[in-house]
């Protein structure tokens, strides 16, 4: 069983790496968000949403209403660190297109969009996410991780996500075991 | 309070049920059906079957944080939002406004309304067998059950006959089967371990679930429309709960009050011919005291709660509770683990998939200890409990990395073929886990808190290591790949099969019931939900108490005919 040993010795990384923690760094991550700055980041969150998930030849997160979802769960939903390393997130994403970039992140061409974004998600840490899960206990979620997991729910639960870039099955009167699955289909917006 | 003798007349009927969930609204319709006048005495609200379901035809987006409960949700109520969301939070008490103690962790997960936790079980229903009638006898554990499988084989047929039980026979020992509408249906992948169990001659066999949803219409109610939203209540009768079946057929007769914002206090006992005479009730609304007076009484208010009664109840003849000759009130309290088990993906049937939601999962009875002198080390076994699906969205959002159009498409097709499986076991009745009242902590209606001592032990503990190994090892067998076991180490209470407080036995002196349900030291007095329990066998319990209900409701009405009580 490699993968138990694997996770076991990433547990141990992940409590050595308590022993350095700032106590700074904990008081700032545990007031709470202001509201009204978040919800002065929507457009952005929105532009951020759209880059996950594009309008293609079904809706993208914009139009489902991706944004308002994310900042509605944030601040009524989700824990204090979640909402502050968020916040953080979105500070830090638009520092980094001013440094690079020389400008705002909503002036970006879309390549420079994509470029930037790029950047944070490759910063998030995948490949380490057993580890990440660890230090998220503590630290919060990343920005990236709780932006994509928020747009991705919000999105699959959407009426135009659910029902367009999903299938959706109000009613299904019978449960078919096992039928042929069609060409491009959509997986199931509800289990 | 004083009770004139016309308001008397007035709060006397032949029977009183207290509670009317999954137990009690068994108990109500029986005692109607046999003609007894029968007050049912309910705590919490009322809930009308299909009128009060008010999230049952929603959409995920009429959800505005979708189903995350709030931070607030969550600081009120921090044990029941672990089993509630938005979608089924109003059949869940406030833990605020019902609070207990836990002297170690316990989720004490409950619904006070009428049809208790009916609305929101998980359906699943099956029968116990001499196995598990015989396991303490055998092994010198606790006290024996005083009936066997035969004294309860036809309630159970008379129980599965009315509530509509779907499932396959299978024609075992360890789980016998029933009588049963339809099966669901076993989906590709599930069908594929199925096989591969047979061909692996383990003696293990894979089955759908023994549900209590309606693969065809019965008794005016369903069919199931596969939505798999029944714990928000069915608007198509589509499950048994008492709101759907048990209690508008108690209506019906004619012979039902039913009192909702009741809260049974006390047990009274009447020592002159050392008989229960009734009960003593505050209103929740108005916090007025009533006593109302019965030939018979049930006592049904799910097993923690019942053993609360029973222990507030005090009397010259019962100091330590109602019914408590024994001391044994409150002790043995036992719930199942089903926290560990393991989880693999499929390479294989890319080309096949499912319409519709099945309200079920799969079956592997148990195959531990089945025969005296295996050599394991614990007693007793678990069933397996699991399903097969494909990777959707939600599985996805985890595995998938990137973003955009790639990503997008990939996520909204679907994924791998999985299958999730965890072992329900069986828990033993130890003596010090345990409910007790506080002397001091008092409810907003004066009534004192309970606390709840409770922890799994080494026979626990290693049928838990037993389960994740052999659940990877049918997995792998079975040719799935990145097979994880996993324990989630829930804390008791998590399974919701909270029982054994005022356990059945031949001895009054070690047990509080005797083999009709019949408290020992007051013979009409009745206690036919899980605190009866005697062990817990590893079988989802709650088709037992409804046959033990109504097999004891027979006996009462049949004894109260013949004036034996
Ligand atoms: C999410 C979930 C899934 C489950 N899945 C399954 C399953 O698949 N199979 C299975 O067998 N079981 C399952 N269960 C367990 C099942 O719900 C219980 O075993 C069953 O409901 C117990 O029935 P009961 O009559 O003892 O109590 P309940 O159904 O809990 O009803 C007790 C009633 O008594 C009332 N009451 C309590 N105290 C008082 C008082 N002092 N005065 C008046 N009224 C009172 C309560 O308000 C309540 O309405 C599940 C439970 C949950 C929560
Ligand atoms: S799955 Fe069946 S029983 Fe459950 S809510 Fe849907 S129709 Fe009703």
């Amino acid at each position: 069983m490699n993968r138990r040993t694997y996770l076991k010795s990433a547990l141990i990384l992940g409590s050595l790496g308590m022993a350095s923690l700032s106590v700074f760094k904990w008081i700032d991550i545990t007031k709470p968000v202001d509201p009204a700055l978040l919800w002065s980041k929507k457009d952005i969150i929105g532009e951020l949403a759209e880059l996950i998930i594009p309008e293609t030849d079904t809706p993208g997160a914009k139009s489902a209403g991706v944004p308002d979802y994310i900042i509605n769960v944030l601040l009524n939903c989700m824990d204090i660190k979640k909402q502050n390393k968020f916040c953080t997130g979105v500070k830090d994403l638009e520092a980094y297109s001013i440094n690079n970039y020389g400008k705002k992140f909503l002036d970006c061409s879309a390549t420079e969009r994509l470029e930037v974004f790029d950047y944070f998600a490759q910063h998030a840490g995948f490949s380490y996410r057993i580890l990440n899960r660890i230090n998220n206990k503590f630290f919060g979620e990343p920005f990236y991780l709780t932006l994509r997991d928020l747009t991705i729910e919000g999105y699959c639960m959407s009426e135009k996500g659910a029902t367009q870039g999903l299938a959706y099955d109000y009613i299904p009167v019978n449960y078919n075991a096992c039928i042929p699955l069609q060409p491009n289909q959509k997986s199931w917006a509800t289990k | 309070m004083y009770i004139s003798g016309n308001i008397k007349e007035l709060n006397t009927y032949d029977a009183i049920v207290i509670g009317s969930g999954i137990s009690g609204g068994w108990a109500a319709m029986e005692l109607c059906k046999k003609g007894l006048k029968t007050l049912l005495l309910e705590r919490g609200r009322d809930v009308e079957h299909i009128k009060d379901y008010p999230t049952a035809n929603l959409n995920p987006w009429d959800f505005k944080y979708g189903l995350n409960n709030t931070l607030k949700d969550r600081e009120i109520d921090p044990v029941q939002s672990n089993s509630y969301d938005p979608s089924t939070k109003h059949f869940y008490v406030s833990d605020a406004d019902h609070p207990y103690i836990q002297e170690q962790p316990f989720n004490w997960l409950r619904g006070y309304q009428v049809g208790g936790r009916s609305l929101v079980w998980g359906r699943q229903c099956y029968r116990m067998s001499d196995l598990d009638f015989s396991a303490n006898l055998k092994e010198d554990i606790a006290v024996d059950w005083p009936i066997r499988y035969q004294d309860i084989a036809p309630w159970y047929s008379y129980v599965e006959s009315y509530i509509g039980v779907s499932g396959q026979k299978e024609n075992l020992t360890q789980l016998p089967d029933g009588e049963f509408l339809p099966p669901m249906e076993l989906n590709c992948i599930e069908k594929h371990l199925a096989d591969s169990l047979k061909k692996n001659e383990y003696n293990r066999l894979l089955t759908i679930g023994r549900v209590a949803n309606l693969t065809r219409g019965w008794d005016h109610r369903g069919p199931c429309q596969n939505r798999n939203l029944c714990h928000r209540g069915c608007p198509f009768g589509g499950y048994f709960s008492s709101n759907s079946s048990t209690i508008p057929a108690a209506v019906a007769t004619g012979n039902l009050t039913l009192r909702p914002f009741s809260i049974v206090t006390e047990v009274l006992f009447d020592p002159e011919n050392q008989k229960a005479k009734g009960v003593r009730v505050i209103d929740a609304l108005s916090n007025e005291v009533y006593e109302f007076y019965s030939k018979v009484l049930f006592i049904n208010a799910s097993t923690i709660a019942t053993a609360g009664l029973l222990l507030n109840s005090v009397s010259p003849r019962f100091p330590n509770g109602f019914g408590n000759d024994s001391n044994q009130v409150g002790h043995n309290l036992m719930d199942h683990h089903s926290s560990a088990g393991a989880y693999g993906l499929h390479d294989q049937f890319k080309e096949l998939y499912y319409k519709g939601r099945r309200p079920c999962g799969f079956l592997i009875p148990r195959y531990r200890n089945l025969k005296d002198g295996e050599e394991l080390d614990f007693k007793r076994g678990y069933n397996i409990q699991g399903h097969g699906e494909r990777q959707e969205w939600l599985d996805r959002s985890h595995n998938l990395n990137g973003f955009g159009k790639d990503f997008k498409a990939q996520l909204t097709s679907p994924g791998d073929w999985t299958i999730w499986m965890a072992g329900w076991g069986e828990c033993l009745p130890y003596y010090e886990n345990r409910v007790a009242l506080d002397d001091l902590k008092k409810d907003k209606w004066g009534q004192p808190l309970l606390k709840i001592d409770f922890s799994f032990k080494e026979n626990e503990n290693k049928m838990m290591v037993d389960i994740q190994n052999t659940s990877a090892e049918m997995l792998e067998n079975a040719g799935f790949k990145g097979v994880e076991v996993f324990n989630y180490k829930k804390p008791g209470g998590t399974t919701v099969h909270e029982m054994g407080t005022a356990r059945m036995g031949h001895d009054p002196k070690t047990s509080v019931l005797n083999k009709f349900n019949q408290v020992h030291a007051a013979r009409n007095v009745f206690i036919t939900d899980g605190s009866c329990m005697t062990s817990s066998s590893c079988q989802n319990p709650s088709l037992t108490y409804m046959a033990l209900t109504a097999r004891a409701c027979d006996f009462a009405s049949r004894q109260l005919r013949n004036g034996g009580l």
